[in-house]
């Protein structure tokens, strides 16, 4: 996808977009029905449905999107067209509303809708903003790439660490051996580790006088600097692209927790009628 | 410089077999791009990992973009090489075999190391997939959907099968099994405080699921509702067909269900004239532009109860009430005061005599005892100061005066100049038999004299309309009626919220002559503070601020209903029946004939 999602046919679904809410803007402004603006009039009937609509069709293309069959719309258009429905979607269903909140399920399906949109944006924000800066990063290595080196020099680490002092050579073999890259969600997201045992071992080998061999230290010294360096870059891609993950697992389970809620607003909107 | 690059690879069953390169560039690049000179293909290379150059006679090795590079185990950034140095990067080792300083270069390039044991274990130790942690996306959507279609529908709704509904008996104001339905937070919105005392209990008006709520629900405890117009005579205000919830909206807040907008009213009354040739009432828009002039309902024939909605307080003619009394309200109100006939010069204002009911809305009626006696003795003869007729009884007024010229007659001591000498004879001396007579026609002459004379008549004359009733030859009391409502088709005008406002403002009674004068304003006095529903500059008000709809005199809308329903509902008001709409007479024994 090199056109970007927002631009995508010279603006075509954001038009679209602007027009639906302009329209329904302009209806609910001149609307005067006997009763506050709610759900109930013949407006809210019609933005209901609409928003209705809009809520299926946007959960649609979560299984649109699994799919490698070349449809009859193109995906682009549906990645299009899903974030701008998706934020007209917060204006019907807010006119929908007539701007009445409650303690009661329909509020819950509001912000439900809310929660969705809100994490489909910070989930655009990142697609558009994460890919430059991974590449960034990396600076033409993969993540492979990356991991291999560290495996180089843990490997030359290993080898080196036998002429240093007995505590200055633990340091360094936990800096090899319990280096941990990536692991829990927070840890992924955070792109960094405060007590990572390869910079604990380059500060004890900064600071440590014992060394014997002056030039074995300076090696592993700059072996563990190297090292260091690479693992803020991967733990940074990491972090980069657990972004680009992350919010689709709160994307999508309230993506079906509205479906439900929807589900029901609809049921008992009419089971007391 | 030239450069000869030998492609080192080590058979299986050992031996070597060398490929070699040769190229004439002053910078060999080194990396994993296919568009280097010297070609590693590893992970761990770089796509341009390090470069080897020519200059000032030497050869050096400089590492490219933060690659690692050592020579001879020594990681570097630039230096020069010699012969026999081994360079390393990735599992590659390149060994310098020969060079002519910078003419010529001899380069074995050949992978050392195949195994990984260090990568496999830092593999071991890394996540770099989000989606390995913890549960997947799937197993969260699905406990969301079930969690929020359990908490949201099916937990209510069992939780509401399963509690026994009761039905609220507002007869006896029982609330006893009213609790909160489990189902209330379906609720689409805030109940009206009227209806909160049992919002929260769905099926108080939800009486079938799926199905819209139904007039009988409104009518179980808003029974006897009344229609807005007679539906035979004006069809086009038939309330037969329409719901109660098609005006009545519930479930909107803190708000009155109740229509109040000026719209809806307009909506017919604004072309009623056109539309509805029968009636009698005037087109209207808006209260502070296109109201039509107040017309009062007057008294237009007391004796016969006659009442007429003809004349606007504005017309030349305005309009007369002729209610049978002959009442200067200026007199009552002058400025040096009225006599009184105890205390002398008294002054009045308007509270001597009109006293606020308990609501303050109204005043009470004004009655002859309590209110015009204070002033109006009923004596009738200067002789008898201490006797005064009975007001509003004109039947027993005969007799009243019969019986005191009789026993005055009996007595004697009765001193009047004109009067017989037994008559005037020390009381208590006994009559003859001749004289009895004499003194009987006396007393009879006596009593038709005050009942056909000027004084008796003069006495009623003050407040009453009299004539003479030919075939008696007796002057008699017109009948009185006075109206108790001008504006029947209005609410009463709550007097509290305008209580700061001088009499008056409104009420033109000081210049007021007659009591056939109808002392209401003109609308413009109510227009002064009153606008119409979008009024910026004036109290907003809407046609139910002054008017009802469903009016109390019409009849029920919906009488099959209430039939069918068992349940009796006792209302706080009492039903006023069409003959008498809005009119009473007040004290009816007070004054009349």
């Amino acid at each position: 996808m090199h056109e970007s999602i927002l631009i995508y046919r010279n603006h075509r679904y954001l038009k679209w977009s602007a027009a639906l809410i302009a329209v329904a803007s302009a209806v609910y402004l001149f609307h005067s029905p006997v009763e506050k603006p709610n759900g109930g009039t013949w407006l809210g009937y019609t933005l209901g449905v609409i928003a209705a609509g809009i809520m299926v069709w946007l959960t649609w293309f979560g299984v649109r999107k699994r799919s490698y069959k070349p449809g009859t719309i193109k995906l682009e258009d549906w990645a299009s067209a899903h974030v701008y429905l998706g934020l007209t979607l917060v204006v019907i269903a807010t006119l929908h509303s007539g701007f009445q909140f409650g303690v009661n399920i329909h509020t819950v399906l509001y912000f439900l809708m809310l929660i969705v949109v809100v994490s489909g944006i910070m989930g655009l924000y990142f697609y558009l903003t994460c890919p430059r800066l991974i590449a960034q990063n990396r600076r033409g290595m993969t993540t492979e790439t990356m991991l291999a080196q560290i495996a180089d020099l843990d490997r030359d680490l290993r080898s080196q660490v036998m002429s240093l002092d007995d505590e200055t050579a633990q340091a360094v073999s936990d800096a090899v051996q319990d280096t941990r890259i990536g692991g829990s969600l927070w840890r992924q997201l955070s792109g960094s580790d405060p007590d990572c045992p390869t910079t604990l071992a380059r500060q004890k080998l900064e600071t440590s006088t014992e060394s014997t061999d002056q030039e074995t230290r300076r090696q592993i010294l700059s072996r563990l600097t190297k090292k260091e360096d690479l693992l803020t870059r991967l733990r940074r891609d990491i972090q980069l692209r657990s972004l680009l993950q992350v919010w689709l697992y709160v994307h999508v389970p309230f993506t079906l927790g509205s479906m439900a809620a929807l589900f029901a607003h609809i049921v008992t909107v009419f089971y007391y009628w | 410089m030239k450069v000869e690059i030998k492609n080192v690879t080590r058979k299986a069953r050992g031996g070597t077999a060398v490929k070699e390169e040769f190229l004439d560039s002053d910078i060999i690049l080194i990396g994993r791009s296919p568009a280097c000179d010297i070609r590693l293909t590893d992970p761990r290379v770089l796509l341009e990992h390090a470069q080897i150059s020519s200059r000032s006679g030497g050869i050096y090795l400089t590492a490219l973009s933060n690659g690692s590079v050592s020579v001879n185990e020594s990681l570097i950034a630039t230096r020069r090489l010699d012969t026999g140095d081994v360079i390393s990067i990735g599992p590659y080792d390149i060994t310098v075999e020969s060079h002519m300083g910078g003419d010529a270069l001899t380069v074995a390039v050949e992978m050392v190391e195949q195994s990984d044991n260090e990568l496999e274990s830092l593999l071991s130790r890394t996540n770099v997939d989000i989606g390995k942690v913890g549960t997947t996306k799937r197993v969260w959507s699905w406990a969301m959907f079930v969690v929020f279609l359990g908490a949201l529908i099916i937990w209510p709704m069992v939780l509401d099968l399963l509690t026994p509904t009761n039905q609220f008996d507002i007869a006896s104001a029982n609330r006893e099994g009213m609790e909160a339905s489990p189902t209330a937070v379906w609720t689409s919105g805030g109940i009206s405080a009227a209806h909160k005392f049992f919002g929260e209990t769905c099926s108080a008006c939800h009486e079938k699921p799926f199905v819209q709520v139904q007039d009988s629900a409104c009518l179980t405890c808003h029974q006897g509702i009344e229609n807005h117009a007679t539906p035979e005579r004006f069809p086009t205000a038939s309330l037969e067909d329409v719901s109660c919830q098609r005006c009545h909206k519930e479930h909107q807040g803190d708000v009155s269900v109740a229509r109040n907008d000026q719209g809806f009213c307009v909506d017919c009354h604004g072309s009623l004239t056109e539309d509805e040739p029968r009636t009698t009432l005037r087109n209207v828009f808006d209260f502070g532009s296109a109201h039509p002039d107040f017309r009062p309902s007057v008294v237009v024939n007391a004796s016969l109860h006659v009442i007429s909605r003809d004349a606007a307080m504005s017309d030349a003619v305005p309009p007369e009430e002729a209610s049978g009394l002959t009442f200067p309200h200026d007199a009552h109100l002058r400025p040096q005061g009225v006599r009184h006939p105890a205390r002398g010069n008294i002054v009045l204002d308007c509270g001597s005599c009109h006293i606020a009911d308990a609501s303050e809305a109204s005043f009470l009626p004004i009655t002859f005892a309590e209110t015009c006696h204070q002033c109006h003795e009923l004596t009738f003869d200067t002789q008898l100061p201490d006797r005064e007729l009975v007001h509003g009884q004109p039947d027993a007024l005969f007799k009243q005066i019969a019986d005191t010229y009789d026993a005055v007659a009996m007595r004697g001591g009765y001193e009047e100049p004109e009067a017989p000498a037994i008559i005037r004879r020390r009381p208590g001396t006994a009559l003859t038999e001749a004289e009895k007579a004499v003194a009987e026609n006396w007393a009879q002459a006596k009593t038709q004299t005050i009942l056909s004379g000027r004084f008796g008549r003069g006495q009623c004359d003050e407040c009453h309309r009299t004539f003479d009733n030919r075939s008696t030859g007796v002057w008699v009391v017109e009948p009185v009626h006075i109206n108790a409502q001008w504006f029947p088709k209005s609410r009463l005008f709550d007097h509290l919220p305008h209580g700061d406002v001088e009499c008056g403002t409104c009420h033109a009674a000081k210049t007021s002559k007659f009591s056939s004068e109808v002392l209401l304003p003109a609308i413009e006095i109510c227009q002064s503070c009153h606008g119409g529903e979008d009024a910026t500059d004036r109290v907003p008000s809407t046609c139910i601020t002054c008017h009802g709809f469903h009016f109390d005199h019409q009849s029920p809308m919906r009488p099959e209903l209430e039939a069918a329903r068992e349940k009796t509902i006792h209302r706080t008001f009492s039903v006023i029946s069409p003959d008498t709409a809005g009119i009473k007479i007040a004290d009816a024994t007070d004054g009349a004939p």
